[in-house]
């Protein structure tokens, strides 16, 4: 497998993240949809990765959803849930939102991350600082990708690459003492 | 921490708090085609609520907000409405909780999983997590479950506890 990267190199390029893209299915979710007898679908997000959201952007990296497969509007329900639904794009082409929120905020390829799994995910992730593939996604997204995380895609690879991120930073251990604090508002 | 430490610290316990995505869930919000969440519980955990309860040992839900599926499993594992408490400030909430009930730190335990958690983790005489929890918060407990959230962290917590406090022999009997 090509799951063995650079792991100071991956570091080094996770510092520069200010955004942080990723697509939905196979990231957020486990790829699964799961349909009852009457045709009703749900779908599976992994809670912990909200978590990752929180952690990005209070610590001033805008996060994008980029939805090209959107089914029910399932990835804009989650984000809606987190408050990030005005970070939510339902779109067909994620290289060009890319581009948009990159001239919105003033800043290169150098300063975004992105987190894919599917074909789809190719253009964007050769062009961004920081590309990442989940633990389960293909190969050609993995021989891409910068870094490889251990979880899955809905479980856990948000939450695993937000933590990544903010480690390298160097801001990981300050806003786990800020969040042990938390209790006591 | 050694396991004789936890059980040591288990032995206090007389009343426990549970948090409730990721401990008594299994991580994953399921949002059906009208967008509405659901999610995963154990039936293994209603075993360990009732095994805690009979034991006279309290047992209360502590998230940020409950939703109508916590009320609906507080129902299901017998937990009172007045047990089910939804708020961010938790070190607040268990505060109040030991003004109100005269409970001590060290007579209570708290399970949870993410960073959230740590300072009422801090706090309280004997923490635990799932087997699946953060690193921080796995780091931060006195015991580990070896079963992941919402695969019967609380059947197994419940175990512990009441075997350190040798009661769980009890409990079983009345099975046989």
């Amino acid at each position: 497998m090509l799951c063995e990267k650079d792991i100071a190199s991956a570091q080094e390029r996770a510092k520069k993240v200010r955004l942080f893209a990723h697509d939905i299915h196979g990231v957020l979710t486990t790829n699964n949809l799961f349909c009852d007898v009457e045709g009703n679908k749900r779908y599976g997000f992994w809670h912990m990765d909200g978590f990752g959201d929180l952690s990005l952007t209070a610590n001033d990296i805008k996060i994008a959803y980029l939805d090209t497969t959107s089914i029910d509007g399932e990835g804009l329900f989650r984000a809606r849930e987190l408050k990030l639904d005005k970070c939510y794009y339902s779109i067909a082409d994620k290289t060009a939102k890319l581009q948009e929120l990159m001239g919105e905020m003033g800043i290169d390829y150098s300063a975004v991350g992105y987190l894919g799994c599917e074909l789809s995910d190719i253009a964007p992730m050769k062009k961004v600082g920081f590309g990442v593939a989940t633990a389960d996604a293909i190969d050609e997204v993995k021989a891409v990708a910068h870094y490889v995380t251990n979880c899955a895609g809905g479980k856990g690879a948000m939450r695993e690459i937000c933590e990544f991120i903010l480690r390298a930073m160097g801001k990981w251990d300050g806003w786990v003492e800020k969040v042990t604090r938390m209790g006591y508002k | 921490m050694t396991r004789e430490e936890a059980v040591e610290k288990a032995k206090k316990v007389r009343f426990v708090i549970l948090d409730i995505h990721g401990v008594l869930t299994d991580n994953t919000l399921y949002y059906t085609q009208e967008g509405v969440k659901s999610e995963a519980f154990s039936l293994h955990d209603r075993l360990g609520v009732t095994a805690l309860v009979e034991a006279g040992i309290g047992v209360s839900f502590l998230t940020s907000k409950i939703s109508r599926a916590d009320e609906q499993m507080g129902k299901i594992y017998g937990i009172p409405p007045e047990r089910l408490w939804g708020s961010s400030a938790k070190i607040g909430r268990l505060d109040e909780f030991e003004k109100e009930s005269g409970f001590k730190d060290e007579e209570i335990c708290y399970v949870g999983d993410e960073m959230i958690d740590l300072g009422i983790m801090g706090r309280v005489g004997f923490s635990a997590a799932p087997a699946d929890g953060s690193w921080e918060a796995r780091g931060k407990a006195d015991h580990v479950t070896a079963a992941g959230g919402g695969r019967g962290v609380v059947r197994e917590l419940a175990q512990f506890i009441l075997e350190a406090q040798g009661r769980w022999e009890g409990f079983v009997a009345q099975f046989k």
